[in-house]
């Protein structure tokens, strides 16, 4: 039975050590992300999210279906997460670790139920045509931070996508091609992001995006999800050694920052992404133009 | 008035004057109320000569009251440790089977020579308003997971090597802060199984009246039911024995985090009370042998 | 080692002229690992990395530097204690394989009466006496010859750093291993590092920084391929932080 390698003695001591003494394994501050990168495919809707060496991958695709009878007036949107062997010898395909169901659980809650999409806008003719969303996330290297990194390689993927546009007659809708039609990007309500608290020392010590070694060590997590105008999305402390509430209120601000930074980061690649993409666009064509 | 709860160097303040009033959660002795209908909520006292109207809960509760709450312990026989909790019209069944050897080979115990902690909900078919089977779910699952992580920190599962100890919690009746009385269920049952824990773990769910996300008088809500929760946002806090220390907290809606401190507090008092209640129901159990 | 490294490919026929030139006594060709002998006398590979000959010992092997470590007999070995059965441990060379035997008895001074105890998860040097072709492996933490430890046995603190198996391999090559920095390092701080040949290095020094110092040098060494000057380079900068 493939089972997560525990870490060593040694390992779990000079990690609890070096934290006593104020140091990271890789040197980080407490309050630290590691790198981030970020990257997106030639296709609309496909974020390619490397945090340290955990990487994931998403991708957005659609598709036109009946919408559910309960819920005429909403397209569909659903979150698909996937562990493959490819991020860690640990993992098993069909089998879902009690890790996957907190990240899929976790991503849910985070993006779906907190309504960072509007779901109606992806309604075409109510009770007969929507659009189904869905982002296959895909983990493909696994070294700790999983959460933080799908959470933002979710939202990237989301307000990147493109949808094709549909001209409505009646009864009779039509999808326009991307070469008939710009796509048109989603509504996205709000930008929800996690970060992920690890704590030691009987919750006197809080670190920011552990790494895989890190959290095999820490005595519990606490994962904040919220957006950048400090709305919280949700709180998830699932047991674990206790910590003072004060902490918990203190680690909200810290969260609020850290969502603040990546916000703006993604928003960044946004751009310089839409600026590649336009550099035979408009002004190509303009120019083409004034030749003739 | 407000009644914001606040936290101030890790002590809980909440500012009200209304605080010490008669509180109807008074446990209940468990033969008078066994066989009692559900109604009883609704016999709650409502104060109208020092609360408006509007201050008033749905089911004419105030901000800061708790459903009633009835619990029995040792109500299984065939089990090592149960126990039953009423929150409201919330029931919970819950028995815990351990320590002993675990059912499959090869996984008994945890890691490090631990004893593993396995939890399994189940929901009756008419415990919710439509009856329907549900099956497990990925709600349930991360459930199962919090209760599951949260009593391997707290049980002295050292104690054990290669043994589980497995928790069966049995929804009868779902009306709100159903996470909470599973965890006091948990709580009671575990400490009718006699395995020896460090403290215990009690919880409570604290929601916040703010509809509109821009008005300042919020009340923080305690214990919500059904309807409530489905309304406002709200979460569920466990905290450790007597500390303020918070072991449990799972905030699933959108909410600005401003009024998180507020709903902590109240929920964190909430911890208390429902302690309070927990310890009575154990005592009581417990003069049968002195 | 050679300036000149020949990649070769998996199939590629080795021309006569890369075969060792024999120096030493032996007359006969070793082929090493990576390498097939096709009658009469082609020599082809069999795996993908850099072609490397000893003349003196008239021998020729393919070094890669990916993959799983295979346990080989007399390797250097950081093993991982997972339990102990009967009258073995059960270790783990590398994550996700089966288990490699440690007797509790192949201990300095262990006897029937004295058994090292050692919690799961806690780590030993160790050599490999038998590579389980259709057994486990079995390791030992002593020398079966002189029952000495030979600086073998349980490693108590530190902090251990993962590296390829190419470079677990250089810095067990006394000389040519042509990783400078530790002299560099070790010049000005004392640290201690042993090296197991499944991709383990183990550090031991005087502070928490120390040992990440090296252990994070021994790497950057390892992911960036740093030649000498580049290995110049990242002493300075350690030296500079400590």
């Amino acid at each position: 039975m493939p089972r997560e390698v525990e870490i060593s003695i040694i390992e779990r001591e000079f990690i609890q050590n070096a934290l006593q003494e104020g140091i990271r394994r890789d040197g980080r501050e407490f309050d630290a992300f590691r790198p981030l990168e970020l990257n997106f495919g030639d296709e609309y809707g496909v974020a390619d999210v490397q945090l340290g060496k955990t990487r994931v991958i998403v991708r957005i695709s659609v598709d036109v279906v009946a919408p559910p009878p309960e819920r005429k007036f909403d397209g569909v949107f659903q979150i698909v997460t996937e562990f493959s062997p490819m991020a860690s010898p640990a993992f098993e395909v069909g089998r879902p670790t009690d890790a996957e169901v907190i990240l899929s659980r976790v991503l849910e809650k985070a993006i779906r139920r907190s309504n960072a999409l509007d779901t109606e806008s992806l309604c075409i003719i109510a009770g007969l045509k929507c659009f189904a969303l869905r982002a296959d996330v895909h983990i493909v290297d696994h070294d700790g931070g999983l959460i933080d990194a799908s959470c933002i390689a979710v939202m990237a993927a989301l307000q990147h996508f493109r949808r094709p546009d549909v001209i409505v007659e009646g009864e009779k809708a039509t999808v326009l091609s991307t070469r008939e039609r710009d796509p048109i990007p989603l509504s996205i309500l709000h930008q929800p992001l996690s970060v992920t608290f690890s704590y030691y020392e009987e919750g006197n010590l809080f670190l920011v995006d552990a790494d895989l070694a890190e959290e095999q060590v820490r005595q519990g997590e606490i994962i904040i999800t919220m957006n950048r105008h400090g709305e919280i999305c949700q709180v998830n402390k699932y047991g674990g050694a206790p910590v003072e509430p004060l902490d918990l209120l203190n680690l909200n601000n810290v969260a609020l920052q850290k969502v603040k930074d990546i916000s703006k980061f993604i928003q960044q690649k946004l751009d310089e992404d839409a600026k590649k993409r336009d550099a035979g666009g408009l002004m190509a064509e303009l120019s083409a133009e004034n030749a003739r | 008035m407000t009644t914001a709860g606040k936290i101030v160097n890790n002590e809980i303040h909440l500012q009200s004057i209304h605080h010490q009033q008669t509180q109807p959660h008074q446990l209940h002795p468990p033969e008078h109320s066994d066989g009692e209908p559900e109604t009883k909520k609704q016999e709650m006292p409502l104060d109208t000569s020092t609360y408006s109207l509007a201050l008033l809960r749905l089911d004419g509760r105030r901000w800061n009251e708790l459903r009633r709450i009835h619990a029995q312990i040792n109500t299984q026989a065939a089990a090592d440790g149960s126990s039953y909790l009423e929150m409201g019209n919330t029931k919970v069944l819950c028995t815990v089977t351990g320590p002993a050897e675990g059912r499959q080979a090869g996984q008994r115990g945890a890691k490090d020579n631990e004893a593993k902690v396995e939890v399994e909900i189940g929901f009756a078919g008419f415990s919710g308003l439509e009856r329907r089977k549900r099956k497990s779910d990925k709600r349930t699952l991360e459930m199962q997971h919090t209760l599951s992580t949260a009593y391997s920190s707290l049980l002295l599962t050292h104690l054990y090597p290669h043994s589980t100890i497995t928790l069966t919690l049995h929804i009868l009746s779902q009306d709100g802060s159903m996470l909470a009385a599973c965890i006091n269920a948990s709580t009671l049952a575990l400490i009718d199984a006699g395995i020896p824990m460090s403290d215990y773990l009690v919880a409570c769910t604290a929601a916040s009246s703010a509809t509109t996300s821009d008005s300042d008088n919020s009340d923080p809500l305690l214990d919500l039911n059904n309807l409530e929760e489905q309304e406002l946002p709200f979460l569920t806090v466990g905290t450790l024995g007597r500390s303020d220390k918070v072991s449990v907290l799972i905030c699933e809606s959108r909410v600005r985090m401003e009024r998180m401190e507020s709903m902590l507090a109240v929920g964190i008092d909430g911890c208390k009370r429902m302690r309070e209640i927990l310890d009575g129901v154990v005592k009581e159990y417990g003069k049968r042998f002195s | 080692m050679a300036a000149l490294v020949t990649v070769v490919l998996p199939g590629d026929e080795i021309p006569r002229s890369s075969l060792p030139t024999p120096t030493g006594k032996k007359k006969t060709l070793t082929l090493g690992p990576g390498l097939r002998h096709i009658p009469p006398d082609t020599i082809t590979t069999t795996i993908a990395g850099a072609l490397t000959t000893d003349n003196k010992k008239n021998a020729i092997w393919v070094d890669t530097n990916s993959g799983r470590y295979i346990p080989a007999v007399g390797d250097l070995v950081i093993a991982t204690i997972q339990n102990s059965v009967f009258e073995s441990f059960n270790c783990l060379l590398t994550p996700n394989t089966p288990f490699a035997s440690l007797p509790q008895l192949a201990f300095e001074g262990a006897t029937r009466k004295t058994r090292p105890v050692l919690a799961p998860h806690s780590l030993v040097y160790a050599r490999v006496v038998s590579n389980g072709q259709h057994t486990s492996p079995e390791i030992t933490c002593v020398d079966p010859s002189t029952g000495k430890s030979e600086g073998l046995g349980p490693l108590k603190s530190g902090m251990i750093f993962n590296v390829s198996l190419g470079m677990a391999r250089r810095l067990l090559l006394k000389s040519k291993g042509e990783v400078i920095v530790l002299e560099l390092i070790g010049a000005k701080v004392g640290f201690e590092i042993t090296v197991g040949r499944n991709g383990i290095v183990h550090v031991d020094g005087a502070n928490v920084k120390t040992i990440l110092a090296v252990g994070r040098a021994i790497q950057e060494v390892d992911e960036q391929a740093l030649g000498e000057k580049g290995q110049k380079k990242l002493a300075e900068r350690v030296l500079k932080s400590l």
